[in-house]
């Protein structure tokens, strides 16, 4: 177990004592002050409810049998009282506990999902979001689960204890029989519990062999039907199915073990308690209703008992959950602020000043480094993967903290800035646009909420007249699906960028998407990039040809260094870095290679057909 | 039912409903069904042979010390219970193999009929939603024999033994497991039917809560660049709420839960009606002890009940979604007896008209005519048809009108697996298996011999890359960090086409980003692969379209301009627009090109 532990753990995840852990979990139940004591007082009386129903009915049967008609009548009364008030008390107890848990939860869910918004995104490169989603939707469960757990095991364990106590009152010696056979009950149930973790690891993985098969030929079933080999994935199919049957067929053969053994235990047990208890009788230790009250108990001795030798390892359960959740919300930002001044309006002037920034100590990325941007002007960042550029446009952002040296924005120090109104001022669009589920008119809308209507429309016919709205089924007001799924790659890239043309930023970072679009959408993309290059200063992360060009100043880094700036045609006369990046990611973008491709091919076939196009390259 | 594929072994289940599917699966197993029902049966009268043996033990003691008749019954104990044990076992065993073989036919016959339906099934279904089906809702099915059913069986017969036992101790007890039966019955239909509304509401709200949370915290750069954190969590907060309040009115439902006090009562009134009887001198009091043991029986029913209502209630909903699929009915047959020749490679599209959906037509009055080995390129911003184009040359679809020609006869009328096996497509997304390269690469033409497979990987610019690998042409795609990128996996899907040796190649270009030098060799492998046929290519690339014999531009599914580079020049303002751009800046990018060349 603690093996498996150490491999799921993250760098965020601390250790808490499990007396803080309870005091903490503790505290989200505090505001239900009354609920907690309505459910204090409901678990101090009702073990001894359920304890008394066995004796009543021993009772009830032993006047029965002295034919004690009035101290009959008396019990039986009582017995309906127990029985309607023990109702109600469950009744209560798990409106309490529904409620508890509830709001609980929530409540954790609620700090959870604040504090993971408040992470800054340095801690979301070390740690998957999937992994925080499950933090804050499972783990909470998990966490609350300890609540049901403890009552549960407390209102068990106290109502054995009181029967205990009775049957004690009645015979030691035949509570000595009754209690003889716990070791056997807890011994059994450990087995059962360690076999069935066995075969049921052996059977997940047979699961896993077949989900993987029919993922893959689902996956490839076009290709499949293409080619005509339906018949060869079904014959791989059939055998890891047959496979995954006889597995989990063994594993269910141990399962369906489990009952049959304890109830022939719990069989045993009751011969022994009537053997016994008979000869008690006759001996007269005990009357009959005694002997009674031991055979009765015997049934009710034995889940309790399974049910505790579970019990740590759920405690435990809950505990790590918890202890999960609190250190997601105790986690701290490597940003921190010096102050908070609000930031009215930017001009747009970005100063790098002899600064050093590493992601993890010791990586260094940029050592030293020194860079004036001026307010409006565009630049574009060009390197190879790792050269720093992204690094850039992230720390202007704030999104990551640096280890010496300055940032300046108008001449003011990053760190002394208030980030809402800092940040509000910046457009970003990351490489893979990212919209959120809604309408486009929504999304476009997403960092300027007060826009109109009409100002949304207006920008988003604003591009190419508006036509990429045409294919699309409901115009402004199409359902773009969770994370925009339900758009091309660029429409997502237009609408990402109408989002910022609407903010009209006073800074704007554009880190470039790779992916290539129809030449129609591409032509629309550029014309929206434009409109925001004459408006704002730029950031821009190049991956075309025909953004760099258009950028004011082009900056050639290389392992965190500026090696080269210029414009395009001064860089490539240079023929140093700059005309080497341009050979191996830009080349193929440009119209020269475009009008010459075919002689990149070196098939001669190809020139026999030339009489076919008549069209000779140039 | 028409298939495009017929598995050598077909189940006869019946599939005019979930009931009868579930119930003709059943009953391929009738020895293991007759097993499991006597094992339950025989489960609960002998536990109810408990409270009898122990009633007669102490009469025994109170009539006077018949010291023999209680070893007797302590011995009927320990023996009816070995036995009961034993039995149990075989009932579970029985009910453990039945699920199991359940989930494995259902699975196989599931299979077996997805393989057989057509390409447009297969389209239109996301492959996450069939995987529900195959691995969860045949899961489902499992754990409705085992415990969902078993515990049902298992169960009802202790609900019955105290019906059916109490009579034999005195006929007029039959009362209170009557009266707790007919009511329990009554209150437990109440209680599902208010539960499972709540239930339902439970699950939206929490799939809402965590659908929200996942996307922003996908998107938290453009949150907090948008510095709109606050917003995001009120929203949460009010998602939370929603999930909290459903929750806890869920909560309040099944505390009420009725049948517990039904109980309770019944022992109660049971002892009561017993006392009574005694004080009549009808019975003595090792019958009241052994009634009230009876009716202790009711305690494992109800307190089963409804876990295993809800396993047997969702099984049956999984079989309902397994049994949509299976009996969907798929429109293409093979059309064995259709034209069956080698394609030249002639395709005509004349006023081609369809649509995915009824009321919504995908393209209209489409007409277009490729010659044999011609390439042409079909362009157009993403949703104008292009894909759809592809899809009805090989008959994934038909038309709805017009029609489309291979070599001047309706593809309506070829022979369906003559027509398909000439025809390659290589899709966007392209698809390798888990299996070696050479095993990939061969997968359409499974007699290819190594030579063959290189010889190929050669000419489309896969050969070196692969062989750059440690395994070579052995390496597993997709294994111990074996990625390739998406210009390695576009080379191989060419070649496992080429080898095929199709008259007819479709091409939807991959979006990947490549650099320059993969471009070259792409453009090479493409080449390649077009000569001697006719190729459709689907493409993003200026490179690509600019060289087509042909080009098709597409809007909103309509063509509005066709014909040659020079032409569409003349004609379409749209593909003007693409071009317009790069005309101004084409003086530098001559001099690049030349430097770039060493030239």
């Amino acid at each position: 177990m603690a093996f498996f532990n150490s491999l799921s753990q993250d760098t965020y995840d601390r250790q808490y004592t499990d007396t803080y852990l309870m005091r903490r979990i503790a505290t989200y139940f505090s505001h239900e002050r009354r609920s907690l004591l309505a459910l204090a007082a409901l678990l101090g009386i009702y073990p001894l409810l359920s304890a008394i129903t066995p004796v009543l009915i021993s009772t009830a049967i032993d006047s029965s049998n002295r034919d004690d008609t009035l101290n009959l009548r008396w019990i039986l009364i009582i017995l309906l009282i127990v029985a309607v008030v023990d109702f109600l008390f469950t009744w209560t107890r798990s409106r309490i506990i529904t409620r508890l848990v509830g709001y609980g939860t929530a409540q954790m869910r609620k700090d959870a999902f604040a504090a993971a918004v408040n992470r800054d995104l340095a801690f979301y490169d070390d740690n998957k979001s999937g992994k925080i989603v499950s933090r804050i939707t499972s783990d909470t469960q998990e966490f609350a689960n300890i609540v049901i757990i403890f009552s549960d095991i407390f209102i068990q364990f106290v109502s054995l204890f009181v029967l205990v106590i009775v049957l004690l009152s009645r015979s030691v010696v035949l509570t000595g029989v009754v209690l003889l056979w716990l070791p056997i009950f807890i011994g059994v149930a450990l087995i059962f519990r360690r076999l069935s973790r066995v075969v049921g690891r052996q059977g997940a993985r047979a699961m896993a062999a077949v989900n993987d098969n029919i993922q893959e030929s689902v996956a490839g079933i076009n290709i499949a039907k293409n080619f005509r080999r339906e018949n060869l994935i079904y014959g791989e199919f059939v055998q890891v199915n047959l496979q995954s049957y006889t597995i989990n067929l063994r594993r269910g053969f141990v399962l369906a073990l489990i009952f049959p053994v304890l109830n022939i235990l719990s069989g045993f047990g009751s011969a022994t308690v009537v053997y016994f208890g008979a000869s008690s009788v006759l001996e007269g230790f005990i009357n009959i209703g005694s002997w009674y009250l031991f055979v009765q108990t015997v049934d009710r001795f034995w889940f309790p008992i399974i049910n505790l030798a579970g019990f740590w390892s759920q405690l435990q359960q809950g505990l790590s959950a918890a202890e999960r959740i609190f250190a997601l919300i105790d986690s701290e930002n490597s940003v921190i602020q010096k102050s908070n001044e609000t930031v009215t309006s930017l001009k747009g002037g970005i100063e790098f000043k002899n600064m050093v920034f590493e992601y993890r100590s010791g990586i260094r990325v940029l050592d030293n480094f020194n860079l004036s941007i001026r307010p409006g002007e565009s630049l574009a960042f060009v390197g190879h993967t790792g050269a720093g550029k992204s690094t850039i446009a992230k720390l202007i952002a704030r999104f990551y903290e640096f280890q010496s040296g300055d940032i300046l924005i108008d001449g003011r120090d990053i760190r002394t800035l208030d980030l809402h109104t800092f940040r509000g001022q910046l457009g970003i669009v990351s490489q893979s646009p990212f919209l959120f589920s809604g309408t486009i008119a929504e999304n476009i809308r997403y960092s300027k909420p007060q826009a109109t209507d009409d100002e949304v429309e207006a920008i988003a016919k604003s591009i190419g007249d508006g036509e990429w709205l045409e294919t699309l089924p409901e115009g402004l007001q199409t359902d773009v699906g969770e994370r925009g799924a339900r758009l091309s790659m660029g429409q997502r890239q237009l609408v990402s960028l109408l989002r910022v043309l609407l903010q009209r930023p006073a800074i704007f970072i554009l880190d470039e998407a790779t992916a290539s679009i129809d030449p129609f959408t591409e032509t629309q993309i550029q014309e929206a990039l434009d409109k925001i290059l004459t408006q704002s200063t730029s950031i821009l992360i190049a991956h075309r040809l025909s953004t760099v060009r258009r950028a004011d100043r082009i900056i050639v880094l290389r392992e965190g260094e500026i090696i080269e700036q210029g414009n395009h045609e001064s860089l490539i006369e240079q023929g140093g870095h700059y005309a080497e990046l341009y050979n191996t990611y830009f080349r193929h973008q440009s119209l020269s290679y475009i009008e010459n491709a075919r002689t990149y091919s070196p098939s001669p076939a190809r020139h026999t057909r030339v009489s076919l196009d008549q069209r000779t390259p140039n | 039912m028409s298939a495009e594929f017929i598995a050598r072994a077909s189940f006869n289940t019946n599939h005019s409903s979930a009931l009868r599917f579930i119930l003709s699966h059943i009953l391929r197993h009738p020895l293991v069904a007759i097993l499991m029902v006597t094992g339950a049966f025989s489960n609960a009268a002998l536990a109810a042979a408990v409270p009898y043996y122990i009633g007669i033990a102490f009469n025994a003691i109170i009539n006077g010390s018949q010291w023999e008749i209680v070893q007797h019954a302590v011995l009927g104990i320990v023996a009816s219970q070995a036995l009961r044990g034993v039995l149990q076992a075989m009932r579970n065993f029985s009910s453990e193999l039945f699920a199991q073989r359940v989930e494995r036919d259902v699975r196989d016959e599931l299979y077996a009929s997805l393989l057989g339906k057509s390409m447009a099934f297969h389209d239109t279904k996301p492959v996450g939603e069939i995987m529900a089906r195959v691995t969860n809702d045949v899961r489902e099915m499992n754990l409705m024999m085992n415990p969902g059913l078993n515990l049902i069986v298992g169960s009802g017969f202790f609900l019955l033994m105290p019906l059916v036992v109490a009579p034999t101790i005195y006929p007029q007890l039959i009362l209170t497991p009557l009266v707790f039966l007919i009511l329990y019955f009554v209150f437990q239909y109440r209680f599902v039917t208010t539960l499972n509304p709540i239930a339902r509401s439970v699950r939206v709200s929490f799939g809402n809560m965590n659908a929200r949370l996942a996307e922003t915290l996908d998107g938290l750069q453009i949150v907090k660049g948008a510095a709109r954190e606050q917003e995001e969590i009120s929203l949460f907060s009010r998602l939370t709420d929603e999930v909290r309040d459903f929750f806890v009115r869920q909560g309040y439902i099944e505390a009420r839960y009725i049948p517990f006090l039904l109980l309770s009562l019944a022992t109660i009134g049971g002892l009561i009606h017993a006392v009574y009887l005694h004080q009549l001198g009808l019975i003595d009091t090792g019958k009241i002890i052994a009634f009230v043991g009876l009716l202790y029986l009711l305690q494992f029913p109800v307190f089963t009940s409804l876990r295993s209502l809800s396993q047997v209630a969702s099984g049956y909903a999984s079989a309902a979604r397994i049994l949509d699929i299976i009996i969907t009915e798929t429109d293409l047959d093979q059309n064995e007896g259709g034209y069956a020749q080698p394609i030249k490679g002639r395709i005509t599209f004349s006023n081609v008209g369809f649509g995915y959906e009824d009321t919504n037509q995908s393209v209209h009055d489409l007409g277009f005519t490729v010659e044999p080995g011609q390439t042409v390129a079909i362009v157009g911003q993403t949703g104008s048809g292009k894909t759809t184009i592809t899809k009805l040359i090989n008959r994934t679809y038909d038309v709805d009108t017009g029609s489309v020609q291979v070599d001047n006869v309706d593809v309506r009328n070829w022979n369906l697996a003559t027509l398909r096996s000439q025809i390659s497509i290589i899709e966007q997304d392209i698809f390798l298996f888990s299996r070696s390269i050479a095993d990939n690469i061969r997968f359409g033409n499974q007699t290819a011999t190594q030579a063959e497979i290189e010889a190929v990987a050669r000419k489309v610019q896969a050969h070196d890359f692969i062989m750059s690998f440690p395994d070579g042409y052995n390496t597993v795609v997709g294994q111990r960090g074996v990625t390739l990128s998406g210009g390695q996996r576009q080379r191989i899907a060419i070649a496992r086409a080429f080898l095929t040796d199709p008259p007819i190649l479709i091409l939807d270009d991959s979006t990947s980003a490549i650099d320059s030098a993969t471009e070259d060799l792409i453009q090479q492998a493409i080449w390649a692969a077009s000569k001697g046929r006719t190729t459709i290519l689907i493409t993003h690339r200026l490179s690509q379209i600019r060289w087509a014999d042909h080009i098709v531009v597409l809007r909103q599914g309509r063509v509005v301009a066709q014909g040659t580079h020079d032409a569409l020049l003349q004609s379409s303002e749209s593909y003007r627009r693409i071009f317009a751009r790069y005309e101004m800046t084409n003086s530098s990018n001559q001099i690049l090109t030349e430097m770039s060349s060493g030239r």
